[in-house]
């Protein structure tokens, strides 16, 4: 009773399979069956949205050919900024920590932050 | 599991539909990645029929962050082919309804409501859809190349002979482009009849303008659309080969696509 669909198995019988994003987007974007949803979005015409696409390669592309990489420095373009700053972050933070815990227990290992861990550690 | 009420806070996830079809072999949907990770996509029945739904962290799908989203063109791109492999997947052992992207529920109870109020237009759907498939067909000629001629003197040159002959040529220019013009266009009539006559249905979509594709030596002069029976692909592949042959043109085919362009009521 079920209507098997085998069409995907004899892939060389078929032309090509696109994986092209404007034919993507054509379809997933403003085709299909629509009924309302709960959270309204309003999906861009897909002509401008493709526009816009292309503006933004070719302007990533020029930037990239000339030599400008700010958005792998940037960090709130670049998960790798992000992270290589966070890191730093942490590293100052935990080194303050020992130095204040050092401090307290009077330990010697980190002696020499002492002085500088704050008196106020010391209540 | 306690009840929602429609005045309780929002919960903390959404609920996707990518499509919806009448049964569903849970093992094609295994290894999706769909659009949130760590959310399994799976099956929701909805009396009849069976959504293809997923779980997703309601804060990072708002309106707003959809926006976002589709500003990105990474982000965007990324949506649109989860969203498309899902859809794909769904259809593997039988019709399947897709959803354009970004449909979304506050929990699976209201995705149930709102898509049961609608069984009889997906089941009428699914009907005509059943052991069909869509093919996309783009047609391209070259971009008109204007003749390399020697840039208009300055001034107009004594003697109205050679100012005639000058207008003679801008003529000429202007006649050979409107016939390129008009070839093309009926060279697209010709092509959409030829496999509108092999097609259950067929939709023109709006031609990709040269900013789109980003190519200036050549002319989209038709996005078509066709829903085929399965058997009917085959036929569809060979007739454009015997276009290209006597059109000389350019013509591009996609497929098999889940019948996206077909379920909608336009």
């Amino acid at each position: 009773m079920t209507d098997i669909d085998t069409r995907r198995d004899d892939p060389a019988a078929h032309g090509p399979t696109t994986s092209n994003l404007a034919d993507i987007l054509e379809r997933v974007l403003d085709k299909g069956i629509v009924i309302a949803g709960d959270i309204k979005i309003d999906l861009l015409d897909i002509e401008l949205l493709t526009i816009r696409l292309r503006l933004f390669v070719a302007s990533v592309e020029t930037a990239r050919k000339a030599g400008i990489d700010w958005w792998e420095t940037d960090p709130a373009l670049s998960s790798t900024a992000a992270r290589d700053e966070l890191r730093d972050e942490n590293r100052r933070l935990r080194e303050r920590v020992e130095a204040l815990e050092s401090a307290e227990n009077g330990g010697a290992p980190a002696a020499r932050t002492q002085d500088t861990a704050a008196a106020g550690a010391r209540t | 599991m306690t009840e929602q009420r429609p005045d309780a806070p929002e919960s903390a996830t959404s609920t996707y539909v990518f499509a919806v079809c009448r049964r569903l072999d849970p093992a094609v949907l295994t290894g999706l990645a769909g659009l949130a990770e760590g959310f399994p996509v799976r099956g929701l029945r909805c009396g009849p029929l069976t959504a293809v739904v997923q779980h997703v962290p309601a804060a990072e799908f708002t309106e707003d962050a959809w926006q976002r989203r589709l500003s990105d063109r990474a982000a965007l791109e990324h949506c649109a082919r989860a969203h498309h492999d899902v859809v794909t997947a769904a259809a593997a052992r039988g019709p399947a309804v897709p959803l354009p992207l970004a449909t979304l529920y506050r929990g699976d109870e209201r995705a149930r409501e709102a898509l049961g109020a609608d069984t009889d237009r997906f089941t009428a759907v699914l009907d005509r859809i059943a052991n069909h498939a869509e093919w996309g067909v783009k047609v391209y000629v070259p971009a008109t190349v204007r003749p390399p001629s020697a840039p208009a003197p300055a001034a107009p040159p004594p003697g109205g002979g050679a100012g005639r002959a000058y207008l003679e040529r801008k003529r000429g220019l202007h006649r050979a482009r409107e016939q390129h013009h008009d070839r093309a266009l009926r060279t697209a009539e010709d092509i959409d009849t030829a496999l509108t006559r092999l097609a259950t249905a067929t939709r023109r979509l709006r031609p990709h303008s040269p900013e789109m594709t980003g190519e200036k030596h050549r002319l989209q002069i038709l996005n078509a659309t066709y829903l085929l029976r399965t058997e009917r692909a085959q036929g569809l592949l060979d007739a454009v080969a015997g276009l290209r042959q006597r059109t000389g043109a350019e013509v591009e085919v996609s497929g098999p696509w889940v019948p996206y362009s077909f379920v909608g009521e336009g």
